[in-house]
């Protein structure tokens, strides 16, 4: 696998708010169809770090490719290459004002200016894929939390994008549909999709990861396939973190 | 007087600058006109004030008709005119909104400067002497028609409310929208207009309902510059026969019945604004 080229490169990147190092030299690359799990504790940058990959959160130093292109260069066609990265909310930001076909395909025909049937044509699918046909004209007020992130995703998917991004995708839901939405990552995982998820569901970093990167204080501390991770954790705030959530 | 009365009682965005940049919400406290349905006592002063005004019409009209039936068939013109004016002023007052809204949003220090200054200029000087300052001052280099320089004047001070209040309405919605949008590839501009403005629309509508009617109130100003509107023409009638009694109140009750009107259709519209669902 590492003999392709990195989907992602992230190099020397540092990120800060006034004083605060939110992002201090983070090296990472994500190759293509790697599914990689980022943990850590709140306020160690996690978020920063995938909102600063589709450039949400610009950097202050380093360089941050994606395929190749420099995505904090100030000429860098930032809006075509979103495009190609997916990304999911903890809050889901559905657009209350579109139904849910309307929001899987409002991306696909303003953008991608495919016609409306075809983008609906294409949409259907991917409303099957995550279990939501049969809500596809209520709009997401109606809809449980569960339900919410999977047409999130799949408005995600719409626009066919390279490697999807998740920011801690089941923490703002109950319990009891956090299962839903997982099995539709786990599907996604199934299929080859690149996938750079925040989560602190250590059942599906398990199953599911290639790779595991534990965040503190802004920096990657330690990195390794989920085995080692669960079994023997070299660094201290590693096993401390993980003795606090397992 | 009665402008900055009425401009005090409002309690609009454009009153509560500070508030606005913590509280995510739109303030719509007053608007004495607006009927509410959970409100049954503001309901039942609606219907009053509404019924009460046209029976007192058509009493005075049919046991007077000199010179009150005079009067009424004296004043339709300056009634268009007032419409004409107010119409003509509301959609070129919204469009500056718009834009000095989003201006005041804009991340360009310059413009964000321009618009916020614009805003805060028009704020502090009165519609009269803003209206006489197009028509009197401006006039002494390029004579401008007084119809022109009232809607001039009119969209210029409304265009700086209905800038706060685009601007608050744009400003309520969860930043997660742009994000959302932003993330998928959606330029600034695109973001706007697909997702934020659609969405802002609902929490603006209540607010510039009540600019609306404001507004029609504040052409009776223009009625010093030679337009020919309803105060005008009521203003006319009475100088030549000197019923000032009789022309003034029955000029109060026409404007009475307009706003209740006007209320009565922003108070329809803003209750087919449903959530969507
Ligand atoms: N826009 C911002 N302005 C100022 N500070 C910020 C901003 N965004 C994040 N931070 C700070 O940067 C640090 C990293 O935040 P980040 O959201 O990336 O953490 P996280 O690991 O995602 O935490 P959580 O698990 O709580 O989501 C925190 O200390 C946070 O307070
Ligand atoms: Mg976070």
């Amino acid at each position: 696998m590492n003999e392709s080229q990195p989907i992602i490169s992230i190099r020397g990147v540092y990120k800060f708010f006034g004083r605060l190092a939110a992002l201090e030299n983070i090296d990472l690359d994500v190759y293509p169809q790697e599914r990689i799990v980022v943990i850590g504790p709140s306020g160690s940058g996690k978020s920063t770090l995938l909102r600063a990959v589709n450039q949400l959160e610009s950097i202050d130093r380093g360089t941050l490719q994606v395929n190749g292109s420099d995505v904090s260069h100030p000429k860098a066609d930032l809006n075509k290459i979103r495009m190609g990265l997916g990304m999911v909310f903890q809050n889901f930001n559905l657009f209350p004002h579109k139904t849910v076909l309307e929001n899987l395909t409002l991306a696909p025909i303003k953008l991608k200016k495919i016609p409306r049937e075809q983008a609906e044509e294409q949409a259907y699918p991917l409303l099957d894929k995550v279990g939501i046909r049969d809500k596809a004209d209520k709009y997401p007020s109606k809809l449980s939390g569960g339900e919410k992130q999977r047409v999130a995703i799949a408005r995600a998917l719409a626009m066919n994008p390279q490697i999807m991004l998740f920011d801690e995708p089941t923490s703002a839901l109950d319990p009891e549909m956090i299962g839903e939405v997982l099995d539709v990552m786990k599907d996604l995982a199934l299929e080859g999709m690149t996938m750079l998820v925040v989560s602190h569901e250590m059942g599906f970093a398990r199953e599911v990861a290639d790779r595991v990167v534990f965040m503190d204080e802004g920096r990657i501390v330690e990195r390794g396939t989920p085995e080692h991770f669960f079994q023997n954790p070299q660094h201290p705030r590693t096993q401390k973190f993980l003795s606090q959530i397992l | 007087m009665s402008h900055a009365e009425q401009r005090a009682q409002q309690s609009n965005p454009r009153d509560t600058e500070e508030e606005t940049g913590q509280s995510k919400r739109i303030e719509v406290t007053d608007s004495a006109a607006i009927p509410d349905k959970s409100d049954k006592g503001l309901f039942t002063a609606w219907r009053v004030s509404c019924f009460g005004a046209i029976g007192l019409i058509i009493l005075l009209c049919s046991v007077k008709p000199d010179p009150y039936l005079d009067i009424l068939l004296f004043v339709p013109d300056g009634v268009l005119v007032t419409f004409e004016v107010t119409m003509l002023s509301i959609v070129l007052s919204l469009i500056v909104g718009l834009i000095t809204g989003l201006g005041r949003l804009s991340g360009n220090a310059f413009i964000n400067l321009t618009a916020s200054t614009y805003v805060e200029v028009v704020r502090g000087i009165p519609l009269l002497v803003q209206l006489f300052y197009i028509y009197y001052a401006i006039g002494t280099f390029t004579q401008i028609p007084p119809f022109t320089a009232a809607i001039i004047a009119l969209t210029v001070c409304y265009g700086a409310y209905m800038g706060e209040i685009f601007r608050a309405g744009i400003d309520s919605i969860d930043p997660g929208q742009t994000e959302a949008a932003r993330s998928l590839g959606f330029s600034r501009w695109q973001t706007m207009y697909h997702v934020i403005i659609p969405q802002a629309m609902r929490t603006i509508l209540p607010p510039v309902g009540n600019e609306f009617i404001a507004l029609l109130k504040d052409t009776s100003l223009v009625s010093i510059i030679a337009v020919s509107d309803l105060l005008r023409r009521g203003r006319e009638f009475a100088t030549s026969t000197f019923d000032y009694f009789e022309t003034f109140t029955l000029v109060a009750l026409i404007y009475l019945l307009i706003t209740l009107f006007l209320s009565k259709i922003v108070n329809i519209m803003e209750n087919r604004v449903t959530p969507y669902e």
